[in-house]
């Protein structure tokens, strides 16, 4: 007779959800809400990729109008790099708002990467953005809550689940039954949305994507229907274990406060108390001083200088500077940009660590709240995560010290050792050498770095699955009926 | 009422409720406090490094003060209230510090401070958090089954016969419940006053009386609610979509409004351009440097341009073509910066979690016209820093003749202050409408059973 019982309770389950006007309602919120999202997030996204590509090439063209002059004049001239937005920051904005857009990149200096929308917000970006992402992962979970908190506890609350029980119902058929209503209830919300999302995006794309993209949506839609999931057999586990559906409600808004609200900033608060990052004013100070020690090529008696200087001369066999077969200063030049980039690395690098510990908290919360984990998840896939905005950094860093390193190249090469100043006539180079040098362009990192630093998020929510099939597991043989 | 008081107090939710807010408050005083104290350590080491700074300089340097000027960083601090620690608004993003150069000012006006973007994103638990996210949940739990439970078990029968009046027996339970919920806000502030060492002025007076107003707001769209005399089970619902509605979505929305409606190619533009409005002067004429150059600074025109490829004279002043030739941008940059914060400010009249974040930030000095008023301040700091030592360089005058012992820290205080009509009108038009439309549904509802 139950031969398919679990599949008759989740129809039955879907039809008397549906057919509740409140449901109605709250997905015609959601749904407008989803609309706005796709709208302001494509604007945003349209508007700033427009600007930072018109002033990365303003930039550039500046560049190449430089006349003939001074290599080093131009390291000083320097370059822009404009951190383009993914196309994907249009579903999940991460932490875009809070990351730098722009770095001017010059000789000598490693500056920090300016204007973020956060340093000119208003404050109300503390109440966050609304974005695709955001929808998904809290409100979506909210709105299943409140589908699913009478699931079990209603019918206990009014005998049926004690009829239910006596026609021969198992307790598992009733848990995976009411589950899998859940579950196709939450279905009917989310892929027609999702699909809408992504068919728009596409349009907005000009169906312009790429392979890698398409990995990354595809998972994206994955991940976020498990995390779905979850909180569906949550909703179920919680109205089960409840014994009137307003105790029902009331735990499950709990929950939902405390894996939204209240864990994650808990974490990220625990975090940033226990690791403490240097200030400014430090950060830069330890640099100066490290840089003192190693080699300071603007102090005319630092001893490294010195040595270089007395072993390039035994090695070319003259008396002075001036009789070496290149230009000596931009060896100096070239040397003091070495020792400055490294050691800025290497506190930069120290710096980061201790980010990444303050981050391990929100990291490993994941196995305690799944919302850490589709969180870091999502930002990683839609490239607006800490990692993509280092790699930036990286990429930006890396191209600074090629541009440094290239002119001091061809001042070596090509200036004269007899060159008075800069302002020298003699030391003028053709302006045809400021095209040799490419200009900068971010490569986005590639799906498998997401994959790689997120693989705790991934690992998280698997873990959620089976903690959830566990549970129920043990539930089908303790749920009391009365 | 003392039955009502002592039968409310007793319920174990309500212990729980209570013991939860007190906790997050108490967690949100520490992080407040851990908040000023990174800030003051970073004003400590600032100071420190400054003098450390200067003084290696000026060895290194001791023949050439234009050469030292060249490197050294000047630092303008933005006082930071004690209130702040109770709402950290943007101080988390925008540096309390400014270092400054007397090389062009665009250039460095925005420099970004260290910061982990994670911990941007996620948001301070800080009293502001607690009070406009929280204290409206503690709130709704008190107060979205009143009646409506009394109506599910059939208690409310036997009231309505007993009783006489009715409503005064729901007034009655709703000003116990404000009373305990003032109670616990009283008490976070008796523990924050002395902790975070609270001066007792017209500050903490305005701040204190914005949160009570903003809880009787919730309190007033809770009596509004159960006016309504609905189900627990809709009454929670309706109450907590209200609660998303303004402490998530709609600010959200309003949020990413803004942004789309005043984007900001200015600061891109701004960056760009004085760039070039610097270096390619190097490559120009010297006359129409130092022609544009006197006529910003008249004053200047008695020092001559030197014989020779170099002079610190005509290098500041195509540093300062970098700034002159962007103010332009710069200005508009500002202007709208500016309109966003009025935008602001006007819509959130209309949200009360809104209107009480911006006012608290305001009060605590931690918002984005605090912000801009900083950087104003940081120009007219660069200025000075220029017009003091110009003539020193252009007149050849040497390192030794400043005493560099004076060079310290300086800091900026605003003095503006948040007008008390601004504040409070919002909030009590609010309290004042849920309050009269609750009334008169009730007085229509309240003997249907």
């Amino acid at each position: 007779m139950m031969k398919n019982a679990e599949v008759r309770i989740a129809k039955l389950f879907w039809k008397i959800t549906f057919k509740n006007k409140a449901v109605f309602i709250l997905t015609f919120i959601i749904g407008i809400l989803l609309a706005y999202a796709v709208f302001t997030g494509w604007e945003n996204f349209k508007t700033q990729d427009e600007i930072r590509a018109e002033y990365q090439e303003q930039a550039r063209q500046d560049w190449l109008d430089n006349p003939d002059k001074h290599p080093h004049r131009m390291a000083h001239y320097g370059h822009f790099a404009f951190r383009p937005k993914t196309p994907l920051s249009v579903f999940d904005f991460g932490m875009e708002s809070f990351l730098g857009s722009s770095i001017f990149l010059e000789a000598h200096v490693q500056n920090p990467t300016n204007f973020s929308e956060a340093e000119f917000s208003t404050g109300m970006l503390r109440f966050g953005e609304i974005s695709i992402a955001m929808i998904l992962q809290t409100l979506l979970p909210l709105l299943i809550f409140f589908l699913g908190f009478r699931s079990i506890a209603a019918e206990r609350e009014n005998g049926t689940l004690k009829i239910l029980m006596s026609q021969g119902l198992s307790r598992k058929q009733l848990l995976a039954g009411k589950s899998l209503g859940m579950t196709l209830v939450m279905s009917t919300l989310y892929f027609p949305v999702i699909l809408t999302t992504v068919l728009l995006w596409t349009l907005l794309q000009e169906m312009n994507i790429s392979m890698d993209e398409t990995y990354r949506l595809l998972l994206i839609v994955v991940m976020y229907f498990i995390y779905l999931c979850i909180f569906c057999v949550i909703a179920v586990i919680i109205s089960a274990l409840s014994k009137t559906s307003k105790t029902a409600l009331t735990s499950s808004i709990g929950v939902w406060l405390l894996l939204t609200i209240l864990l994650p900033r808990a974490g990220q608060s625990l975090g940033s108390y226990l690791y403490r990052p240097p200030s400014k004013a430090g950060f830069q100070a330890q640099i100066e001083n490290d840089i003192l020690k190693t080699g300071d090529s603007h102090n005319p008696d630092d001893p490294h200088y010195q040595a270089l200087k007395d072993s390039v001369l035994a090695v070319y066999n003259v008396d002075s500077v001036t009789q070496l077969p290149f230009n000596y200063s931009g060896l100096v030049m070239k040397e003091g940009e070495k020792i400055t980039a490294g050691i800025h690395n290497d506190h930069l690098k120290r710096l980061r660590g201790i980010y990444a510990r303050q981050n391990s908290f929100s990291r490993y919360l994941a196995f305690l709240d799944p919302y850490m984990g589709i969180k870091n998840l999502s930002m990683a896939l839609s490239g607006t995560d800490y990692n993509s905005f280092t790699d930036f950094q990286d990429q930006a860093e890396e191209y600074r010290y090629h541009l440094a390193q290239s002119l001091n190249d061809l001042q070596i090469k090509h200036i004269s050792n007899t060159a008075k100043s800069s302002a020298d006539p003699a030391s003028r180079l053709d302006k045809r050498h400021w095209a040799e040098i490419e200009d900068f362009e971010y490569r986005p990192l590639g799906i498998g770095g997401a994959f790689r630093s997120e693989l705790i998020s991934f690992l998280s929510l698997l873990f959620w699955v089976l903690l959830l099939a566990l549970i129920l597991n043990r539930l089908s043989k303790t749920l009391k009926v009365l | 009422m003392k039955l009502l008081f002592i039968n409310f107090t007793r319920s174990n939710n309500v212990k729980i409720g209570l013991s939860f807010i007190i906790l997050a408050g108490v967690i949100s005083l520490l992080v407040g406090k851990q908040h000023i104290e990174k800030i003051n350590r970073s004003v400590d080491e600032t100071a420190r490094y400054q003098q450390e700074h200067i003084e290696r300089h000026a060895e290194y340097n001791k023949d050439d003060l234009g050469l030292m000027l060249y490197y050294i960083k000047f630092s303008l601090v933005n006082s930071t209230p004690a209130l702040n620690a109770l709402s950290i608004g943007q101080r988390d993003v925008n540096p309390s510090v400014k270092s400054v150069t007397i090389r062009t000012l665009e250039a460095q006006k925005y420099d970004a401070d260290l910061n982990n973007p994670y911990n941007l994103l996620i948001g301070n638990i800080d009293f502001s958090f607690v009070l406009i996210f929280l204290f409206p949940l503690l709130i709704i739990s008190f107060t979205y089954n009143l009646v409506s439970e009394e109506k599910e078990s059939g208690i409310w029968k036997i009231i309505a016969v007993q009783s006489k009046n009715p409503l005064g027996f729901v007034l009655k339970a709703f000003g116990v419940r404000l009373l305990v919920t003032i109670g616990g806000l009283l008490l976070l502030y008796a523990i924050a006053v002395p902790v975070l060492g609270i001066a007792p002025d017209a500050d903490l007076g305005k701040f204190f009386l914005a949160s009570v107003l903003y809880i009787l707001v919730w309190f007033a769209i809770c009596f509004f609610v159960v006016s309504l005399q609905k189900s627990s089970s809709f009454n929670a619902i309706i109450l907590l979509t209200i609660w998303i509605l303004l402490v998530f979505v709609l600010p959200a929305a309003i949020n990413n409004d803004l942004q789309n409606r005043y984007p900001l190619p200015e600061a891109l533009e701004t960056t760009v351009k004085q760039r070039k409005g610097y270096h390619e002067k190097w490559d120009m004429d010297k006359e129409l440097t130092m022609d544009k150059f006197y006529a910003h600074y008249p004053q200047f025109k008695k020092y001559a341009l030197p014989e020779g490829d170099f002079s610190w004279l005509w290098y500041y002043a195509m540093q300062q073509m970098g700034d002159d030739e962007v103010s332009e941008q710069s200005a508009a940059l500002r202007k709208k910066l500016g309109q966003r914060n009025t935008a602001a400010s006007r819509i959130a009249q209309f949200i009360p979690t809104l209107h009480l974040q911006l006012s608290l930030n305001d009060i605590a000095k931690s918002g984005l016209d605090n912000q801009l008023r900083f950087l104003d301040e940081t120009g007219r700091f660069h200025e000075r820093l220029k017009l003091h030592f110009y003539p020193k360089i252009f007149g050849g005058a040497p390192v030794t003749s400043e005493n560099w012992d004076d060079f310290k820290v300086e800091v900026f205080s605003d003095e503006t202050t948040l007008s008390r009509t601004r504040l409070y009108t919002p909030l009590l038009i609010f309290i004042v409408v849920f309050n009269i439309l609750g009334w008169f549904i009730f007085k229509k509802r309240l003997h249907r059973l």
